[in-house]
């Protein structure tokens, strides 16, 4: 397996232009979709089959009244435990040899289940051509010595790309440089492989709590739940099973109704 | 912030239909092994019911694919700690063995007959499957009503349980033969698993605690509380144990048990996709 790469999205420095959006959409070729009025200047509310990076604009409320503008640009975080991949059916859901998540569009099946599966809502359904969809961390282009159009795309430097133990350290050294200028809230997401999902191959430098960015706090792995649903479910069976056991046994006929299951 | 999958009235029939069908397989095959002669017709009902529903089940799931024609490749990979991809499998596993035990129910060959018991001993493993793993399967989701409880899939499968018994009963009565002992015997058993499925239901929602709000509150709440929790539990079982000892109330009884069947898988499945 090659190095693992990832893009670090640092929302300190994001300015909301919209120019990583706009570049996933050419590089992907993905087409306009009708505005949404989201009562903010966001566009759209959520990711959809049509729109990989999403630049969310958050309003804050303060103290005075006023409000504090918090630009994140979201995108698919690439996990290193990936609720998507665990819940294809068809294996079209797979991690390529860098580390990133990506869908195979010529064995999905459309069946859905990665989409109730993501722990942040990305991947979308494609109605037009019956498949799911989400950010390809340009696959076509890091498999060419390029980075991701929308890193490419950045004014600000507010998305990098690169190895992944060497953005880690620069976005660490970017915490403290901040937190030293009084960004007290300033923290990674999704950085530290303990923290959550083994860690984001796209991580983000947040100035205030995920929920703000409508991020989860403590993300979790859908499929923590196989094991206990099925052995509760097996205690269910077990209970019915006893229950018809009890209204079909033949009844001895000279026991006086005492069973000889 | 969650996705929800878009899965429609399609597979709310095929979650409701693939319960009858493991439940109605598993009577036959409790009725078979440890049951009298007079339960015979509980056991050929049984199984042969079993076996258009996992028919239609198959059907529904491969119609509501993005693309149908491509439903092969998810037997092309297999995933057993993924419940969408072992229960495709488990889906066709089980109706070979439907297929085989309703074969077998015309038989009246005392080998055939012994074989049959065998082969349900087994097929039936794979009907608690089919009518359990569908709530694993939500409960294996992102979404916090489907996944908190951890209670889906024995919530499922003790309804699975109950609208299968409640299906059998009704044929026997249709084609007469609700005289016989086999079909009290089968609104006992409808009993016991309404009564597991009751209490199931309750620590399901207080275990949810307020992420169960989709069904208890709002447009929902309705058919949760009328079509399912009273209609569905509590009239059947009250008409059964207190009701008149008449044929009609016992008849109304499993169809209600059906309603009820029906009305958790829409709530639970429609009730938090928009």
């Amino acid at each position: 397996m090659a190095r693992t790469l990832a893009m670090f999205t640092d929302t300190s420095l994001c300015i909301g232009c919209r120019a990583c959006q706009v570049a996933c959409k050419q590089w992907n070729e993905l087409p306009a979709e009708q505005p949404e009025w989201t009562g903010t200047y966001q566009n759209h509310a959520h990711f959809t089959d049509k729109t990989y990076r999403l630049v969310r604009f958050v309003e804050k409320p303060q103290a005075d009244g006023g409000l504090q503008w918090h630009l994140m640009s979201d995108v698919c975080k690439h996990c290193a435990q990936a609720g998507c991949l665990d819940a294809c059916p068809t294996g079209a859901i797979y991690r390529t040899e860098y580390g990133t998540v990506n869908i195979n569009q010529d064995t999905c099946n459309g069946c859905r289940y990665c989409v109730s599966s993501c722990p942040f809502g990305v991947v979308a359904f494609n109605h037009d051509t019956g498949r799911a969809n989400k950010c390809t961390f340009c696959n076509d282009r890091i498999h060419n010595g390029l980075g991701p159009a929308c890193a490419k795309a950045c004014p600000t430097e507010s998305i990098q790309f690169g190895f992944r133990e060497e953005l880690v350290a620069k976005a660490q050294k970017r915490v403290a440089k901040l937190k030293e200028m009084g960004l007290k809230d300033a923290s990674l997401y999704g950085a530290d492989p303990n923290d959550f999902l083994g860690g984001l191959n796209a991580f983000f430098l947040l100035l205030d709590k995920p929920a703000t960015y409508n991020l989860p706090d403590k993300p979790k792995l859908p499929q923590r739940n196989v094991f206990a649903d099925s052995l509760l479910s097996v205690g269910s069976a077990l209970l019915v099973g006893v229950g018809a056991l009890l209204a079909f046994r033949e009844r001895g006929q000279d026991k006086g109704g005492d069973g000889d299951v | 912030m969650f996705k929800t999958p878009d899965w429609g009235m399609m597979i709310v029939l095929y979650f409701f239909l693939g319960g009858i069908a493991g439940g109605s397989y598993f009577t036959a095959a409790i009725a078979d092994n440890f049951g009298g002669a007079k339960d015979r017709q509980v056991v050929r009902w049984g199984y042969l019911l079993s076996l258009p529903l996992v028919i239609i089940c198959g059907l529904l799931l491969i119609a509501d694919l993005g693309v149908p024609t491509r439903f092969l490749n998810m037997l092309m990979v297999f995933k057993f700690w993924d419940p969408m991809s072992i229960g495709a499998w488990m889906l066709g596993v089980f109706g070979l063995f439907s297929f085989v035990s309703s074969v077998l129910a015309f038989s009246q060959s005392e080998p055939m007959i012994s074989l049959r018991r065998r082969v349900s001993l087994v097929g039936i493993i794979f009907g608690f499957f089919l009518a359990s793993y569908t709530g694993v399967l939500l409960s294996v989701t992102a979404q916090p009503f489907w996944s908190e409880a951890r209670l889906m899939g024995a919530l499922f499968l003790a309804s699975g349980a109950s609208t299968g018994m409640a299906a059998v009963s009704l044929l026997l009565f249709v084609s007469g033969e609700a005289a016989g002992e086999g079909w009290g015997k089968v609104k006992r058993a409808d009993r016991y698993s309404m009564i597991i499925e009751l209490v199931i239901l309750v620590l399901f929602l207080g275990l949810l605690g307020s992420a169960a709000a989709p069904i208890t509150t709002g447009a929902f709440a309705p058919a949760f509380w009328g079509g399912l929790v009273i209609a569905g539990l509590l009239v059947p079982l009250a008409l059964d144990f207190i009701g008149p000892r008449a044929k009609s109330a016992a008849l109304l009884s499993a169809v209600l048990v059906l309603v009820g069947g029906f009305f958790l898988r829409y709530v639970i499945l429609m009730s938090i996709q928009t």
